[in-house]
């Protein structure tokens, strides 16, 4: 479960990396088609402008043509009718050719190929003028023979050469002109197949995120749904589990219970028969006492050390190990008896409990003169007698298993805490004995102890103090080395943990 | 007159063994007045109702019940006697049990039950406490059951 929710997870991330790539992707066709689409706008004018400009030079071409024509118009009126008028308009003539020749040498100015044939223009026009010039005063038999060759005359030669040099050059303009018709048509079309494959571009990413995102948000949808249901379920399953723990809880404890009491029945006879043994010894013992004193037949060897060595013997250890297992079965059952105590959490200012439980043992101090100090510690909200138990049984274990006869070595116990995420703790450190690794759970065991047995004690106190810290929500640590001393660590949760129901 | 009819001691211990030590100790106390032993629940009943000597039909009477019998709970016999209608209610019941739990305590005295005594598992403790029961029941005054 946990697994494939990651993966959907990562999924998810490589989802949202491929529609970013996506939506970049459509940007940047997008930019692209912009740019296209001005590139080609700005051709479109330049192309225009060419065809204006080819346009003007065609017009210029025919405007020359025409004063050209007019000249030789002009020039032949004069040969033929001599009519002076002739001769001012040829001289109005040449001058708007030379004019409108200047004007058609400034438009094909970055054309070499047609400033050529413009110069071949303006050289045949001079030839032309010169002749005419000329031929202007040419009379009587000059003139016969001019008009006679007339078709030979160098002037008509001069015109029909400018009239090819002008078609020659239109036809280099119209070629111009249909050139860059054909290349806008082209960079047009280009165009055109440019933006389509964009637009093609554009709507194949937009349908690829939005599939994109639409599956995301099925799967995020379908997610949730999970989410929830998994949640709902985990309050169940919560709650089955902790009936449960409730339930073997309540069993073990009433099997502690149940136990310790039969187990004490029995123990009401081996005491009470035994108390009746020794009473009927001493019966027999104060008899056989009174026989050797009436001089009665002494009892033999035998028997006086039977009554007065054997039985007294085997009755104390019948009542040693009757008393002992009376202390353990009282153990387990205040055990039992503390599981089913109903805790009362309230608000309890560590530190004003360990004052009042090195308080109570103050005197204990005093006597083995042990130096306490208790630092700053949290405040919790918890069952006060419970963490009281807990923490006065750590300080007298500490004070109990100091080493009081180590010379150049007072004992010192120092009491400190502190608290974050929600768990406070405090820490009993002591430079007394120390517990060796191997027993470091063990002393949590019920009627275990570590070390040197030199101390009274059941070995109930830290199971005890375990079990009850379990109870509160938190738990007991030790760290310790042999000889260097232990600290014991108490955890609990900050706020009361409301799960906690006595059963 | 029933004043001087002898009260009997009606004795419910399923333990043979401490039903011993508590004779012998109640006897020690001076106590000389018949005790009658059961073993379960159902003869003692039988004997408490029924019996022509039992103490409905003859004369006074004290219970000594223990609370963990074979066949019933001892505080099932202490709820029929004590129960309203009853011909025994009156009559004195001495819980004697191991059990020292709070709550059972608290449930023998609801029903009734007029003294409730731990047995101590410490033999000193133990005969003290039946010896001072002795000294209990030789200045206390039983009544006669209600005619049934």
């Amino acid at each position: 479960m946990e697994s494939s929710r990651l993966s959907s997870l990562g999924r998810d991330t490589r989802a949202t990396r491929l529609i970013f790539a996506l939506l970049a992707l459509g940007f940047a066709a997008l930019l692209m088609a912009a740019g296209s689409a001005f590139y080609i706008q700005r051709q479109n004018g330049i192309d225009a402008q060419r065809v204006v400009h080819t346009l003007a030079v065609e017009a210029s071409l025919g405007a020359y043509a025409s004063a050209m024509e007019r000249m030789e118009t002009a020039r032949r009126g004069l040969i033929m009718t001599q009519n002076p008028r002739f001769a001012t308009i040829m001289a109005d003539a040449e001058a708007q050719s030379y004019d409108r020749l200047k004007n058609l040498v400034r438009l094909v100015a970055d054309n070499p190929v047609q400033q050529a044939r413009a110069a071949r223009l303006r050289a045949h026009l001079k030839i032309y003028a010169d002749h005419y010039r000329k031929t202007l005063g040419l009379r009587g038999d000059d003139r016969a023979a001019l008009l006679a060759g007339f078709a030979a005359d160098r002037g008509v030669l001069e015109v029909r050469a400018s009239r090819a040099v002008v078609e020659e050059m239109t036809n280099a303009e119209l070629a111009l002109l249909r050139d860059r018709e054909q290349r806008q048509q082209r960079t047009q079309g280009q165009f055109n197949i440019l933006l389509s494959l964009t637009a093609l571009l554009i709507m194949g990413v937009a349908i690829a995120t939005l599939l994109l995102v639409r599956r995301n948000l099925v799967e995020l949808r379908t997610s949730r749904i999970e989410l929830r249901r998994l949640n709902d379920g985990l309050e169940d399953v919560v709650e089955a589990r902790t009936g449960e723990l409730k339930r073997a809880n309540a069993e073990i404890q009433r099997f502690a219970y149940i136990v310790s009491h039969d187990l004490r029945s029995p123990l009401v006879n081996v005491m009470g028969f035994t108390a009746e043994l020794e009473t009927a010894r001493k019966a027999i013992a104060a008899y056989l006492e009174k026989g050797a004193a009436d001089g009665w037949s002494e009892p033999d060897a035998a028997t006086r050390l039977a009554v007065e060595e054997d039985l007294p013997e085997s009755i104390g250890f019948i009542r040693t190990s009757t008393q002992k297992m009376d202390r353990l079965i009282n153990a387990i059952l205040n055990l039992s008896r503390q599981g089913r105590r109903t805790l009362a959490p309230e608000r309890l200012d560590l530190a004003a409990v360990l004052e009042a439980i090195v308080g109570s043992l103050q005197h204990r101090i005093d006597e083995s003169g042990t130096d306490v100090s208790v630092g700053k510690l949290p405040v919790v909200v918890n069952d006060r007698v419970a963490v009281e138990q807990i923490l006065s049984n750590l300080v007298e274990n500490a004070l109990k298993y100091l080493q009081p006869g180590r010379p150049g070595r007072p004992g010192v116990i120092r009491v400190t805490g502190g608290a974050d995420f929600g768990r406070a703790w405090v820490d009993v450190i002591d430079n007394g004995r120390g517990i060796a690794t191997r027993d470091h759970e063990r002393v949590f065991d019920l009627f275990r102890r570590s070390g040197v047995q030199d101390q009274p004690g059941e070995g109930i106190g830290l199971a005890h103090a375990r079990a009850l810290a379990y109870r509160l929500g938190g738990t007991i640590e030790v760290q310790s080395e042999l000889g260097e001393g232990s600290t014991f660590r108490l955890i609990l949760p900050i706020e009361w943990q409301s799960g906690e129901e006595d059963v | 007159m029933s004043d001087q009819k002898p009260v009997n001691i009606v004795m419910i211990e399923d333990d043979e063994g401490h039903a011993r030590l508590i004779e012998k100790n109640i006897r020690r106390a001076g106590i000389s007045n018949a005790i009658h032993h059961f073993l379960d629940g159902t003869s003692a009943l039988e004997f408490l109702y029924d019996a022509a000597e039992g103490p409905v039909r003859n004369g006074p009477a004290l219970v000594l019940l223990d609370l963990n019998l074979p066949d019933m709970s001892g505080t099932d016999i202490l709820a029929k006697l004590k129960a309203d209608g009853s011909p025994l209610r009156r009559t004195p019941v001495v819980v004697l049990t191991t059990t020292d739990d709070k709550i059972e305590i608290q449930r023998c005295y609801d029903l009734g039950c007029n003294v409730y005594i731990t047995k101590p598992v410490n033999y000193e403790n133990f005969a003290d406490a039946i010896r001072q029961l002795g000294l209990f029941l030789s200045v206390i005054q039983v009544p006669d059951p209600d005619p049934a």
